[in-house]
């Protein structure tokens, strides 16, 4: 009796021990189903977003993720792409920038913050070791102007560094986050700001007069005019900023102005997250056409080439416009434009943001020529 | 659903609150402080409950009836369970109570890390996100982006003191708030954790003790290792969080200080 009681004592204590591991591999699980859950959501935030995208006659050059891709303009295939290897050291989103002296300039927004010069006929890196000294992470691309290059980062600094990538100068604290290049009227530099303000500076790196109040943040370069620049804010408003410090609202938006505008001749095209376009003189400030909203929201900056102006929607639609506001065609390219669609000859390049290839081209009348897709790692 | 019902409502408070407070420098610390106030005021209905629902249950342990069945039913486990629940009904307790407030806090931590990282918008992807998130009646222009300094940490960064040498395993730094985030976790979990009678035979108290026991060690790590990975704003609120839990537990008087020292659950299981 004694035997079967220690038995029964013995198997209660068995299943007490099990029900009690249950329990402890329960409180694990759900722990780390936490913590699967919150990594997913943090997972490579710095990587999530739209691809930058420059060319020249006869290479486009995408930065999306990991890589950089140089791609043949005429037949769309790859040229060459850098580096050899996907890394979270080296990510890339900002618009490559080429200089006349033949170099491919881009930040990473990867961990190592790194500042690359590129050949642009091979993609073999042309500094010896790339630059690294800014604490946040490049967004923005570079303006390169008399031998110097001028590189906006997230840290809220301007960087001043040489066409070899050494610093000439110590940076320039203009505050808030530079997500956008500078522009320039061959004089002076001026850099919009997320933190609401346009920031002029002299090619010395001397901060000009007060930075300019646009109302909101400033996520897109300004345009040049004549003595000063255009710049638009989430201030859903578009103004004009002088040399000497002056600010003049020209325009306003239905929403958020995203994009640059582009000035061509007396007309400045931009358009609102809205999705609304809007054509301005700027001469007399007057609107040249009544409200047009052809598709979904528009972030990227368009694009003027030829008689037509070529606007890219959040909804993955290519937009042609005649200069009186008509459209002349329309084509889905899927995923979302939020890159500036660019020209390379007569072609009009276009990057969607999770679509089924990563570039297209497209002839003056929306016919498309081809499409690149990266190989898959 | 979760976009609708969690993140949106999180951020536009989060929006609302770092407005009121003239969204200045630190200001968006401190709209976490007050969001994770407003958490706890909401959930606070629900941590009495966990309260009530642990004390009531630390007190069956030195309850003559409970401990007479756990003898009486020793063998028969089916009718001890009949026993303990009619028990449970006629004293009006909820032996689940004390779990729910926790699993409730999951979905909080989650929606608030990601409430945190879409308000920071530290891409310009996160910043379109952003603002499709904000309710139309709020004017938000004005406020981003989001001043993410608080004290000395970037709120949607992982948080660390920078050293004066490089330790490959702390990329970061010092993490102090990482520290700060399991002793706080590490108190609060003690201090509400039930005492077991010596030499006990109520295997469920037991079993109720061994568990406790582990989530002392495993919620402080875990906890504390979300600190050092992810955006300090996340550390904020865990903190915030654990020192009101703290201040609730020990307003009610029933706070077991002793278990914050070494055997301290035995001495105070053997003075009751």
């Amino acid at each position: 009796m004694q035997n079967i009681s220690g038995k029964g004592i013995r198997l209660s204590v068995v299943r007490s021990k099990t029900n009690l591991n249950r329990k402890k591999i329960f409180v694990i699980l759900l722990l780390t189903l936490v913590a699967l859950t919150l990594s997913a959501c943090s997972g490579q935030p710095l990587t999530n977003t739209w691809p930058g995208l420059s060319a020249d006659a006869e290479r486009a050059y995408l930065a999306t993720g990991s890589f950089i891709y140089a791609v043949d303009v005429t037949t769309g295939r790859e040229v060459w792409k850098y580096p050899a290897e996907a890394g979270n050291s080296l990510l890339f989103y900002a618009n490559p920038v080429l200089t006349e002296d033949g170099q491919l300039l881009i930040g990473s927004v990867g961990t190592t913050h790194a500042f690359i010069s590129l050949d642009p006929a091979t993609g073999k890196e042309n500094w010896a070791e790339p630059f690294a000294g800014a604490k946040g992470t490049w967004v923005a691309s570079p303006l390169v102007m008399n031998g110097i290059i001028y590189a906006p980062n997230t840290d809220g600094f301007l960087y001043f560094l040489d066409m070899n990538g050494k610093q000439v100068a110590d940076p320039l604290e203009l505050g808030g986050a530079l997500w956008s290049a500078p522009a320039t009227d061959g004089e002076l530099l001026y850099i919009a700001s997320l933190d609401h303000h346009l920031h002029i500076v002299d090619q010395a790196g001397s901060i000009i007069g007060e930075p300019i109040d646009l109302g909101g943040a400033s996520p897109a370069s300004p345009v040049a005019g004549e003595d000063g620049v255009y710049a638009g804010s989430f201030d859903s408003t578009i103004g004009f900023a002088s040399s000497n410090g002056d600010f003049q609202t020209i325009a306003e938006a239905s929403n958020w102005i995203w994009g640059s505008p582009v000035l061509d001749g007396n007309t400045l095209y931009f358009a609102d997250l809205n999705g609304s376009i809007y054509s301005v003189d700027v001469s007399t400030g007057s609107q040249n056409w009544d409200e047009l909203k052809p598709d979904g929201p528009i972030v990227a900056s368009p694009l003027v080439a030829g008689d037509q102006i070529y606007f890219g929607s959040e909804d993955g639609v290519l937009i042609a416009l005649d200069r009186d506001g008509k459209i002349v065609w329309e084509k889905t390219v899927g995923g979302n434009l939020y890159t500036q669609p660019v020209l390379s000859g007569v072609a009009i390049l276009v990057a969607p943001y999770q679509a089924e290839f990563a570039l297209a081209a497209y002839d003056a009348s929306g016919k498309q020529a081809w499409t690149f897709i990266p190989v898959k790692e | 659903m979760w976009q609708t019902f969690i993140i949106q409502p999180m951020v536009n408070l989060l929006l609302w609150i770092y407005d009121i407070l003239g969204h200045g420098p630190h200001m968006f610390g401190v709209a976490i402080i007050l969001f994770t106030i407003v958490i706890r005021l909401i959930t606070w209905p629900l941590n009495a409950s966990q309260v009530k629902g642990a004390q009531g249950m630390q007190e069956l342990q030195n309850d003559k009836e409970w401990q007479d069945i756990q003898k009486k039913y020793a063998k028969d486990k089916e009718k001890l369970a009949q026993e303990q629940m009619r028990i449970y009904k006629e004293r009006g307790i909820n032996p689940f109570a004390s779990c729910l407030p926790t699993l409730i806090q999951f979905p909080i931590i989650i929606g608030l890390y990601q409430s945190i990282i879409r308000a920071m918008a530290a891409t310009p992807l996160d910043m379109l996100n952003l603002t499709r998130t904000i309710y139309p009646f709020q004017n938000v222009e004005n406020i981003i982006p989001l001043n993410s300094v608080f004290l000395w940490m970037n709120l949607g960064r992982p948080e660390g003191i920078p050293l004066p040498f490089e330790v490959s395993f702390l990329p970061n730094g010092f993490p102090l708030l990482a520290i700060v985030v399991a002793l706080t976790t590490y108190i609060q979990t003690k201090l509400t954790m039930p005492t077991t009678p010596p030499n006990s035979n109520d295997q469920a108290a037991a079993q109720t003790a061994a568990m406790s026991s582990s989530m002392s060690i495993y919620m402080p790590l875990m906890l504390g290792w979300f600190a050092l990975t992810f955006a300090s704003g996340i550390s904020v609120y865990f903190i915030t969080s654990n020192l009101l839990g703290i201040v609730q537990y020990a307003a009610t008087g029933r706070a077991n200080w002793n278990n914050l020292l070494p055997g301290g659950n035995k001495k105070n299981a053997a003075k009751k």
